[in-house]
């Protein structure tokens, strides 16, 4: 458990390393869909951490599960605006808040929460991102007008596709859980 | 009546079970491995030319071209010999170690061969009438007849009967076997066709969208460079898939052959899945010195090539554990002293172990070629053709020859005698030394600077040009060894299918270490699926849009020939 609090940690700094997150930023797409969800994915490493640490608290307030994914679909959904983006480009305190809010606020109740879950608020879950990603990606392909100040439109239709993709990802995945009883081959 | 039927039936099943082999089945992969030899004695009979030609010795007329005749070797070598064979080995194996294949996926399998087998016909045809001379790749704006690109989709639909086929086994075994571990050679089968469906949507892609609709003259231009980036996505995994294939072999039946082991079953499993997960990503190395692809991106991409090399050093690690291994339980003694235990006289390890051998250089030249600014010494020369030469021409393909001299006699139901053995082992020694005579030359005369896919010239007597001959007269000799070795082979071919003596063949393959448990989560190909859309996603996304929406005004078809 503490090797993996190190490496969330690890990953954490290496991520916030001053010519690591500027490069990452530099395009759009990898600032969406690679240095965002890195930063939930230390924060899913540290979890473990936090939740020995204060197990009182997560017990309080997240004792099913519902609370602390609710907290995550807030924090991804204000991340997915195009003007967050941009303002964590330009304001050094909206970028502080993004390398608080996405491993602390979302990595942690995250992984808290998951296990928690119901299969059924899973699926819903993912059905969910599943649709929120298809309208991003419609909306980044198909929208007109520049969305982010910093990304040029080539970048903003390279997100769209990206979105979309990591769409098509989830539909294979949940097309997989519901017509595939895993019961029948293992 | 009906119950005496079903006994009987179920005895055939059970002899099946035992003597392993299905005549149905066999019959499938006869038809397969039949066609690929085939296509290895035409391909190596356009391979003698083209050596002889740039050799300086043969001046090709004008009613065969080169270029023609590259074209014919390129396609029938890389693609119809390897991919005929791939399949037909695969679906012997998935019939052997899942107890035999259902009725509807051999149908699928003979759909395939079917598919593939008129449109390698159309594409030959078209060809041989030289409306195709567009080189293996067909990279627009070269544009051949439109019936040679119909062909291309009749071989793509007869291929993804086949991967649907294989699917299906695969699921259907594994309900039958609950909480079981498929067969290892099976998983490699599965990884094999899961690569292969994947690459093949990119040259679909590629075909249907871009190039029919411009061949048909239905749209002016093309966009070039997405064209070849989509064919490399696939291209460099069909190699890859031949590779994989060769792998299969290397871990699973040589080990049996020599008496041994297999390595660990966990470990090959991780190798087959990390090789299926980074393969397609890989096509972009062969676009180093495209114009129209960012640095950003190509330094990407010689990481993603990279990563495939971690997989293959497990592979040349874990083949000689196997054999060490394998060498010292016969009293091997010292440090090298299990090498003389090995069965250096049996043609089934002999060629595969010249094939392991061979990929160390080769392995070795494909890392330089990935690297950015190596590449730029070698790109489009002779050094790239030695460097296949040495991958399919020796990795691959002696692999496949040595899989023959047991594989053709356990499905015809015959023996594989001394005297066949004697000649695949000289056969073996001949291809082994004209590979590596025609490779060295190629390597060297490349790094001279010779061009790759040129006719012979001497460019008014260059004096640089000159410098290359005595390399070119290499290439030529070797290309005339190579075609003996293509005749005996393709003798021994015939022969162990048709008039070799009758008798039971072993299907070889080697028995688990004791103690060695596979770990469950590797049979989880729903993950590894989902990992391999990730991973081309992010390699192909940002550069693709690109080529699409900073298009330039796209190209008319050229014919250059």
């Amino acid at each position: 458990m503490m090797d993996q609090f190190k490496i969330g940690l690890a990953l954490f700094i290496f991520l916030a390393i001053p010519p690591v997150a500027s490069f990452m930023e530099s395009v759009m797409v990898i600032h969406m869909h690679m240095q965002m969800p890195m930063l939930v994915i230390a924060g899913l490493l540290m979890a473990p951490f936090f939740q020995k640490q204060f197990p009182n608290f997560f017990e309080k307030w997240n004792e099913n599960g519902i609370p602390g994914i609710l907290l995550f679909i807030i924090i991804i959904s204000y991340w997915l605006l195009p003007r967050t983006m941009d303002e964590a480009l330009s304001l050094t305190s909206v970028e502080i808040f993004k390398f608080i809010s996405l491993p602390f606020l979302a990595g942690v109740p995250l992984r808290d929460s998951w296990k928690k879950l119901s299969d059924f608020s899973k699926n819903f879950v993912i059905t969910l991102f599943t649709i929120v990603f298809l309208g991003m990606g419609f909306l980044y392909i198909f929208v007109p007008v520049q969305l982010c100040n910093n990304y040029l439109i080539i970048e903003q239709i390279a997100l769209g596709w990206a979105f979309l993709l990591t769409a098509v990802g989830m539909i294979v995945y949940l097309l997989y859980v519901a017509f595939v009883d895993p019961s029948e081959y293992e | 009546m009906e119950a005496i039927n079903a006994n009987a039936a179920s005895l055939k099943n059970k002899a099946n079970e035992i003597l392993g082999v299905n005549p149905e089945d066999a019959k499938l992969t006869k038809s397969f491995l039949l066609v690929s030899f085939v296509a290895l004695l035409l391909g190596g009979l356009f391979g003698l030319l083209q050596g002889i030609n740039r050799a300086g010795l043969l001046e090709l007329p004008s009613w065969l071209n080169y270029y023609q005749v590259l074209t014919a070797h390129g396609l029938l070598l890389i693609v119809v010999f390897s991919g005929f064979f791939m399949i037909g080995y695969f679906y012997s194996g998935l019939s052997h170690t899942l107890g035999g294949l259902l009725p509807k996926v051999r149908k699928l399998g003979w759909i395939g061969y079917g598919l593939s087998m008129f449109g390698t016909v159309l594409v030959v045809i078209m060809v041989l009438m030289n409306e195709a001379t567009v080189l293996f790749t067909f990279y627009p704006p070269m544009m051949a007849h439109p019936i040679f690109y119909f062909g291309l989709v009749f071989v793509v639909l007869g291929i993804w009967s086949c991967c649907i086929g294989a699917f299906i086994q695969v699921a259907d075994w594994r309900k039958k076997h609950k909480g079981q571990h498929l067969p290892i050679l099976s998983f490699f089968a599965t990884g094999a066709f899961v690569l292969l469906l994947g690459c093949t949507l990119f040259v679909a892609v590629e075909v249907l969208f871009l190039i029919l609709p411009w061949s048909l003259g239905w749209v002016d231009t093309i966009n070039v460079m997405l064209a070849r980036t989509l064919f490399w996505a696939f291209g460099h995994t069909a190699v890859n898939i031949w590779y994989l294939t060769a792998v299969s072999a290397w871990y699973v039946i040589v080990p049996r052959v020599i008496g041994g082991t297999l390595w660990n079953d966990t470990l090959t499993r991780v190798v087959v899945i990390a090789l299926v997960i980074m393969n397609i990503t890989g096509g972009f190395h062969h676009q180093i010195v495209d114009p129209g692809i960012s640095d950003t991106i190509k330094y990407m991409h010689v990481f993603m090539s990279l990563a495939i090399g971690f997989p293959s050093l497990m592979t040349a690690y874990a083949l000689f554990v196997v054999m060490e291994r394998a060498g010292r339980r016969k009293g091997g003694k010292g440090a090298l002293g299990w090498l003389k235990k090995l069965p250096w006289g049996d043609v089934r390890f002999l060629a595969p172990f010249i094939a392991m051998l061979a990929f160390a250089p080769a392995g070795a030249g494909g890392i330089a070629q990935t690297t950015f600014q190596l590449n730029a010494v070698v790109h489009n020369t002779m050094w790239v053709v030695g460097h296949f030469h040495l991958t399919l021409g020796m990795s691959v393909a002696m692999t496949f020859f040595g899989i023959s001299y047991w594989l053709i006699p356990f499905i015809s139901g015959r023996v594989l005698t001394p005297a066949m053995n004697k000649l695949g082992v000289i056969q073996t020694y001949i291809w082994a030394a004209a590979m590596v005579l025609m490779a060295f030359a190629m390597h060297t005369a490349g790094l001279f600077g010779s061009p790759r896919r040129t006719s012979y010239t001497t460019y008014g007597d260059h004096a640089a040009a000159l410098g290359w001959d005595p390399y070119m007269l290499l290439i030529g000799f070797g290309a005339v060894l190579l075609t003996i070795g293509v005749l005996i082979q393709f003798y021994a071919v015939i022969h162990l299918m048709f008039f070799a003596p009758k008798g039971q063949t072993e299907f070889p393959i080697a028995p688990k270490e004791p103690g060695d448990v596979t770990g469950y989560w590797t049979e989880r190909w729903g993950v590894w699926v989902v990992l391999l859309i990730i991973v081309v996603a992010m390699a192909y996304v940002v550069p693709i849009v690109d080529m699409i929406v900073n298009a330039p005004p796209g190209s008319p078809p050229i014919r250059p020939w």
